[in-house]
């Protein structure tokens, strides 16, 4: 076995071997079961005649004129743009990916600040004192468990999303390249998260430290940076291209790869958001494994 | 055995404000046990975290055999390290603890077993860590070290937490790697710990290198000024025959002299020849704890 095999070995030994590797394994389920029951309803109303979708919409209070002509015509767009079994099969099929790519960073980050937190860190780079060697098993291993979990979560959503189409009516649309690509770019979006959260890791060594600000930037980075270039546009640089840059805010940027509608009317090709999160996991990596290779271990 | 000498030279560590470890060169040669040895806050732990790549030096450099312990393709089998009672994670079993190690070493599971064995740890290997007790992280720790095999052990305070038990299995444990070949370097802030278990010492003080070589000759050399008590009815005479021989005396209260750089025979036979009597002769010897604690504390300790 080569160096770089065992270490991915060890690396998943250890994550057996405690409470890390079974929680993980209960949150990405959870977080899919969870995720499939919001985006299933949602899919049973947008998937209805548009009367009924506003009916199930208002619950009921549409009838008799009592809903404005401004929330009727939103209704009306998103009805539109929803409107569709693809659409509704991506989403159901990728139902695991809005929580599961944050597991998967938060994994990334914990295989790294986990040594310092643990106080394993002195045995690990005795083992193996070149530290990108480490490094890299640890890459591995976040992308092995990353994928990992998006299988799980995958199967589950696609066995209940096409059982719940056919329910309705429809195919379950896997013979749609654009669905099949959807949920294959979600498995890029799992792996590019978990490259990121070990870059991440080493970058801030605090366990805590790192958990806490990777979820709070991912889960109120997206709005945080649409207000943000909102504003520039509105009272700045009113060009389309300030809209478009938001696919520099990684959140904005796993949106747009998995997407295969337009995230926002401004957003760029798919690659783009591909490129830029490739990217950030590239830079993540780097900065951190140098950072790390250079700081001493007391 | 291949050749496991330890060369340490000159090492430096400097933090803001604070040199750790400065310019320090010592050697540690296979075959016997040497101990580290000086106060805390010597800088003990911090070249010994240089030496095996965990802290990097500011300037100097610390080989294994030659070559530094970043080189060594497979260092579980060349240095084996027991440097903190809790270098484990809490939540996995003793046994998995030193599995996860062999696997990342590329050595046979089966090695786990042998060494649990070895350090008699059977018994607990299947508890987690954090139900050990200190001397059962130890012993897992010099487990975990002896897993490769190594021909180098190093350990930084192995005494620490065990009782007077452990500490002689301990001591017997290393004695008995060292007549094996290997080289053997343990750390300790207590004299008395490593006249029992070392034969070459290395004392350091602030950072810096005080005597360096077989523990005896270092203690006679610490205990150079081994005074004579003599009692007798004319100090001045024999004092006078005393001096006149080279010998160092001192009053020491009434009818006694205090002599050094001489023998008590030399005192006894100066006295026979002089025709002064003797009533009282012998012969101190210094506290070596006290030389120890006088000659490592003449460099400050607190810094």
């Amino acid at each position: 076995m080569s160096q770089s095999t065992r270490l991915i070995h060890a690396e998943l030994f250890k994550l057996r071997t405690t409470s890390m590797g079974w929680l993980f394994a209960v949150a990405t389920v959870i977080s899919t079961v969870v995720m499939f029951v919001i985006n299933a309803v949602s899919a049973n109303s947008l998937l209805k005649p548009f009367d009924q979708f506003v009916a199930l919409e208002t619950h009921g209070h549409g009838h008799g004129g009592r809903v404005s002509a401004e929330f009727l015509a939103r209704l009306q767009s998103e009805w539109q743009l929803g409107h569709s079994a693809i659409t509704q099969a991506t989403t159901l099929y990728t139902s695991g990916q809005l929580i599961g790519v944050l597991l998967a960073c938060l994994l990334g980050i914990v295989l790294i600040t986990g040594e310092y937190h643990h106080q394993t860190a002195t045995t690990t780079f005795l083992q193996t004192p070149r530290r990108t060697r480490v490094v890299a098993g640890k890459l591995g291993t976040a992308i092995i468990v990353a994928a990992a979990s998006w299988l799980v979560s995958t199967v589950l959503s696609v066995v209940a999303g096409a059982i719940f189409l056919h329910h309705l009516g429809y195919g379950t649309e896997l013979g749609h390249w654009g669905v099949l690509r959807a949920i294959l770019l979600n498995l890029a979006a799992y792996a590019i998260w978990a490259v990121f959260g070990v870059g991440f890791g080493a970058l801030v060594r605090s366990q805590l430290g790192a958990t806490v600000a990777a979820t709070v930037l991912y889960l109120v980075g997206a709005s945080a940076a649409s207000s943000v270039f909102d504003l520039v546009h509105t009272y700045w640089i009113n060009k389309d291209w300030v809209l478009t840059l938001q696919v520099i805010v990684p959140e904005v940027a796993s949106a747009v790869m998995i997407s295969p509608t337009k995230t926002f009317d401004q957003s760029p090709a798919e690659w783009v958001g591909a490129a830029v999160l490739i990217a950030y996991g590239i830079v993540a990596g780097l900065v951190g494994t140098s950072i790390l290779r250079r700081r001493d271990i007391a | 055995m291949d050749d496991g000498r330890i060369v340490v030279s000159g090492l430096t560590k400097q933090y803001p404000g604070l040199i750790a470890v400065n310019d320090l060169s010592f050697t540690v040669e296979p075959g016997r046990v040497t101990g580290f040895l000086g106060p805390n806050g010597a800088g003990k732990t911090t070249t010994l975290r240089m030496l095996l790549n965990l802290v990097m030096p500011t300037a100097g450099t610390a080989t294994v055999g030659g070559r530094r312990y970043v080189d060594l393709e497979q260092p579980d089998r060349v240095v084996g390290a027991v440097l903190e009672a809790s270098s484990a994670h809490k939540g996995r079993t003793g046994r998995n603890h030193l599995r996860a190690c062999c696997i990342t070493a590329g050595l046979p599971l089966s090695r786990a077993e042998e060494v649990l064995e070895t350090v008699g740890l059977m018994p607990a290997a299947d508890r987690k860590f954090k139900g050990y007790s200190l001397g059962m992280k130890q012993r897992l720790g010099i487990a975990s070290a002896m897993l490769g095999d190594p021909r180098v052990l190093i350990l930084d305070e192995p005494a620490n937490g065990l009782d007077p038990e452990g500490i002689r299995w301990m001591r017997e444990f290393l004695q008995g790697l060292a007549a094996e070949g290997r080289t053997v370097l343990v750390s300790s802030h207590l004299l008395s710990e490593m006249q029992a278990l070392a034969e070459d010492v290395v004392i350091v003080a602030a950072g810096r290198l005080v005597r360096q070589g077989a523990v005896a000759e270092v203690l006679a050399s610490m205990a150079g000024d081994t005074q004579i008590q003599v009692g007798t009815p004319d100090p001045e005479t024999l004092a006078a025959a005393l001096r006149a021989i080279g010998a160092v005396v001192q009053p020491g209260g009434p009818g006694t002299l205090l002599v050094s750089r001489t023998s008590a025979a030399v005192v006894g036979d100066t006295a026979l020849a002089a025709g002064v009597a003797v009533h009282h002769l012998s012969t101190d010897q210094p506290d070596l704890e006290d030389v120890f604690l006088t000659l490592t504390s003449e460099k400050a300790t607190i810094r």
